[in-house]
């Protein structure tokens, strides 16, 4: 079992009530181990770059790196590139300060590559992974500091092949200090670079939240050192995506029946269809999502892969090609807002968007559509189902219901509409039940529990329990509450047409960070519990310098936020490409005279091109304060469309 | 002494520039053999350090304002070096050992850019940090106890608490760039563990065997990557101003803050015949828009393009760091710039000019 008899002898030694003599060996070696691993670790600087998705957290200080060939070539944690600097300086363990070019990225990993013209380098010893065992003691190494030598940190590896195979986990601190510099082992042999990654989510800036909790990651230099070969090509290493979603959503309990394959996927390709049920991917037996993940984890765009499915009691084998990308998904538009009245029979229409596909197909309000492509829809949640599962150019058959008629209607679908109609009339009230006693109404001023930080509400005074109500959570810029001018741009709308306005405030001159997602989440789940919430009408509304935390929960958290509405600030920052979990739609307000038109023009169409429905609206009234009533009217209507199909 | 505190980095380079990795398991090896050992546990350490601790009560107990912090006894008739804080806001605090004795402190002196101050209590025979014998040093990787009472976990007869950890870096704090927002700016430990927290700031730093390295910080965040900082102060920063206040002998040193108030930009790129892009978002890079024909600028090689990355040691991320470096500038200062051509660095020397600077600079400002 034992690795290395040395470092095992001196855990157990130091774990049980330790002789000075040991913990002076065990301080000494911890030293050795980092100068015999500090040459090859470089800090790294940049210049410039594109403003940041998430402020604060993308690190725009000094960063580290570690060199992995003698001729120049280094690796650092992807995290720091996310705002493509436009110059990038290497400082060496000697003093020599480089230029360095940006080769390509791992995005699987999260590692990029980076490359410096000299010669003769240091280069770490990688540490086999026959050696890596769970409690062994691992060093972390950053050189961010101004100090001649790396800074430490000392902790254990806490287990193996986490985050879906990628990488080992460490207790020892891990953070923007120290990313993209080594772990290394008591014999100061690399097991592997640090890196913010997370289980849960993939993107630039996953697993930041988790820096210096004793939760850090480190990926296998091993690893990195099968791959540099093929980044030195200058092209990205992607994840392979098979395209297809399954039924079960749980990656625990979930189980892999295909629910839908996406359009131009490897997986249409290769003929799977829904209903199939994996059962092995490359010889490994599959039974739920979570061994799916863990095989698809460590495979790259354009490997191969062969499926065993089971189709009708029969078992099929296909082998296909795991892609970079998808064509993004756009969801196609028919343009009709169905009735949230759960008294209506079957999918009913509440209203018909001037000149959309359903208008020209001739449907009008209160009809019900009872079929789609010949199959039964029997709510406007199936409704939305079946339509979901269509191309944007899809010609639809719809049977529909009007009075005691019934009639088939087709109509051509297309792309999500880029703006609002004029009007949308208020849906009418139904519902019959009395408020229960003591549910409270109007503008209330409330302090989250467990947070110990504040928040306003108005919930309408007509708020009754049966009615779904959409919730819009409202982050004001930092220094400018701006509560008077949202309350009465929305107060009038909220009781029109059964919305809450949730206002978390932030205190401070830091502004929103996106240590804030926990407090807004919980207090959207504060709300949801005490007050009816229609789980497919929840957006955030971000105004000025709130925008980018306001887009940060809007596109982690697809499950829960359906609309992200942005104010005096422009969508910018790379985002996850569309896809049919996701269901997010885009409002964008442009405000002043000073206004950078082609900035905002360029996000939205970028938007477009990721296959999100976005609206972009101007005005020339001045940006700062929150939008008058009139100026406010369109995102009302906006928030009041968002469960259109 | 600076020499003495980086024998570790030393070594480090020392090892480096001989040739990488071949004679390093000699090193390693050998140091294992013949390095000190220090003959006290870390039990013994903390059973020893612990009573030299003290736990300090005072102002605050309002909103987001704690009311106790740490300190330590460094003389045996009640010298009590702590943190310079709200605490101290009123005339006295409680002071409260160990075992539990509880004493009243008047505040004898402080230093805020040092944000240090120093209680007294009348007491004798006081266990407490010699001074003059009980310091030591410790370089990255070495571990260290921290000592202090971190959230008021002891009351009454308790010693504080202990947190284990590592020095992580010996660096400077540099308040002056907008990252760190703290009164002292100066050479720090970084420690791996999160030793600052609610009423630890006052606490100390010891090595494994006990020897004072320094006092815990308070709470401090970096602005740039909103993560906090777990810093000491080291004692060789704070050791005169201790006995001179001790002493009676303390003067407080003009503010270094009110100094940089009233310097005032003096010299631009334009003084050398540089012209740079216009600074038009949050972090321009510094790029040369253009070099005034037969400037200086021109005469030491500089170009259209030319990315400027460093004035002095110091990186340049955007136009406006390189505007308030060049506002720095005194008459007579040798310039040096390193800028980006392509992908080589070249540096560039230039002298700043000894005349009158131009009196339009604010032209140049963001």
């Amino acid at each position: 079992m034992p690795s290395s008899a040395s470092s095992l002898l001196l855990l157990l030694l130091s774990l049980a009530a330790p002789p000075a003599e040991v913990e002076g060996l065990t301080d000494r070696a911890f030293q050795q181990a980092a100068a015999l691993a500090a040459p090859a670790v470089v800090r790294i600087d940049t210049v410039g770059g594109r403003e940041q998705l998430e402020p604060g957290m993308v690190s725009s200080g000094a960063t580290t790196g570690l060199l992995v060939s003698p001729d120049g070539y280094l690796v650092s944690s992807a995290f720091h590139f996310v705002s493509q600097p436009s110059s990038i300086l290497v400082t060496l363990f000697d003093g020599r300060r480089l230029a360095a070019r940006q080769i390509a990225t791992d995005r699987q990993r999260m590692i990029t590559l980076l490359k410096v013209e000299a010669e003769r380098l240091p280069t770490p010893i990688a540490a086999p992974k026959e050696s890596f065992r769970v409690g062994q003691w691992a060093i972390a190494l950053g050189r961010t500091f101004e100090a001649e030598s790396p800074s430490v940190s000392v902790g254990i590896v806490s287990a193996l092949n986490r985050v879906w195979g990628k990488a080992i986990q460490t207790d020892a601190k891990v953070s923007p200090v120290n990313y993209g510099g080594p772990l290394i082992d008591i014999e100061g042999r690399v097991l592997g670079v640090l890196a913010p990654l997370s289980p849960h989510e993939s993107g630039d800036t996953a697993g930041v939240e988790w820096y210096d909790s004793g939760i850090g990651f480190a990926v296998p230099l091993v690893d990195i050192l099968s791959v540099v070969d093929q980044l030195k090509t200058g092209d990205d290493l992607l994840p392979g995506l098979l395209g297809v979603t399954f039924k079960g959503k749980d990656l625990i309990q979930g189980e892999p029946l295909i629910d839908r394959v996406r359009f131009g996927s490897p997986a249409e390709q290769a003929g799977l269809k829904p209903g199939d049920r994996l059962t092995a991917l490359d010889g490994s037996p599959i039974t739920r999502m979570a061994q799916l993940r863990h095989i698809l984890g460590a495979k790259y765009a354009g490997e191969s892969l062969r499926c065993e499915v089971l189709r009708d009691k029969q078992t099929l084998e296909v082998d296909l090609i795991l892609a970079g990308e998808l064509p993004p998904f756009t969801p196609a538009f028919l343009g009709i807002l169905p009735s949230r009245n759960p008294g209506d029979s079957g999918a009913a229409v509440r209203f018909v968007w001037p000149d959309s596909p359903a208008a020209i197909a001739g449907l009008k309000s209160k009809d019900v559509i009872e079929q789609v492509q010949g199959i039964d829809v029997a709510t406007p949640a199936e409704l939305a189902d079946q339509l979901g599962r269509l191309r944007v150019d899809a010609v639809v058959k719809l049977r529909v219901r009007r009075g005691d008629k019934s009639a088939e209607l087709t109509a051509s679908l297309v792309l999500p509409p880029t703006a609002l109609p004029t009007d949308i009339p208020a849906p009418a009230p139904f519902g019959v039940q009395d408020r229960p006693e003591g549910t409270k109404t109007g503008r209330l001023m409330e302090t989250l529990a467990g947070h110990d930080r504040e928040y306003w509400l108005y919930i309408p005074e007509n708020y009754r329990p049966d009615q779904p109500h959409a919730l819009v959570v409202f982050l004001h810029p930092s220094g400018n509450p701006s509560e008077q001018g949202a309350l009465a741009a929305w107060r009038a709308e909220c009781e029109r047409r059964s919305i809450i306005l949730l206002a978390p405030r932030v205190e401070g001159r830091g502004g929103w960070s996106p240590n804030d997602q926990e407090f807004i989440n919980d207090a959207i789940k504060h709300v949801r519990e005490e007050y009816t919430v229609a789980g497919d009408r929840i957006a955030v509304l971000g105004m000025g310098n709130a925008a980018p935390v306001a887009a940060v929960l809007a596109f982690r958290q697809p499950d829960l936020i359906r609309g992200l509405a942005l104010i005096d600030s422009p969508p910018l920052g790379r985002v996850p490409e569309n896809s049919p979990e996701r269901r997010l739609q885009i409002y964008s307000r442009a405000r002043g005279a000073s206004i950078e038109a082609a900035k905002w023009t360029q996000a939205v169409s970028e938007l477009r091109k990721a296959g999100y429905p976005a609206v972009l609206s101007r005005s020339d009234e001045e940006a700062g304060a929150y939008p008058t009533p009139e100026s406010n009217a369109e995102l009302v209507r906006w928030v009041d469309s968002l469960d259109r199909l | 002494m600076r020499q003495r505190l980086w024998t570790i980095a030393g070594e480090v380079c020392r090892v480096g520039s001989l040739g990488p990795w071949g004679l390093l398991s000699v090193l390693f090896i050998g140091s294992l053999g013949s390095g000190q050992l220090s003959a006290q546990s870390i039990s013994e350490t903390i059973e020893d350090v612990s009573p030299k601790v003290v736990k300090i009560f005072g102002a605050g107990g309002r909103k987001n304002l704690y009311d106790y912090g740490s300190g330590f006894l460094v003389s045996p008739q009640g010298h009590i070096v702590t943190v310079w804080s709200h605490i101290l806001d009123g005339d006295a605090v409680t002071v409260v050992l160990h075992d539990g004795r509880r004493f009243t402190g008047q505040i004898l002196g402080a230093e805020p850019p040092l944000d240090l101050a120093i209680v007294k209590i009348d007491g004798e025979d006081l266990p407490h940090f010699d001074l003059t014998r009980d310091v030591g040093e410790a370089g990255p990787g070495a571990t260290v106890l921290a000592f202090s009472n971190v959230f008021k976990v002891a009351t009454g007869d308790e010693p504080v608490s202990v947190i284990h950890g590592v020095v992580a870096a010996r660096t400077k704090l540099s308040a002056s760039r907008g990252v760190f927002e703290a009164p002292y700016s100066g050479p720090i430990y970084v420690v791996d563990s999160v030793t600052n927290n609610s009423g630890a700031a006052g606490g100390v730093l010891t090595t494994r065997d006990g020897r004072l390295l320094g006092m815990l910080g308070k709470e401090l965040r970096n602005n740039v990557t909103h993560t906090w900082l777990n810093y000491v102060v080291p004692i060789s920063e704070l050791q005169t101003p201790i006995e001179e206040m001790i002493t009676g002998k303390f003067k407080p040193r003009p503010s270094e803050d009110d100094e940089a108030k009233v310097t005032v930009r003096r010299f631009s790129p334009r003084d050398f015949g540089l012209v740079m892009v216009p600074d038009v978002v949050s972090r321009t890079p510094a790029y040369v828009d253009r070099v005034v024909p037969g400037s200086a600028a021109e005469a030491a090689g500089l170009k259209t393009d030319d990315l400027v990355v460093f004035v002095g040691e110091r990186l340049v991320p955007s136009c406006r760091v390189l505007l308030e470096e060049f506002g720095r500038l005194e008459p007579g200062d040798p310039l040096t710039l390193v800028v980006r051509r392509g992908d080589r660095l070249e540096s560039v020397q230039l002298t700043t000019p000894r005349n009158s600077p131009r009196n339009d600079v604010t032209t140049d400002s963001p």
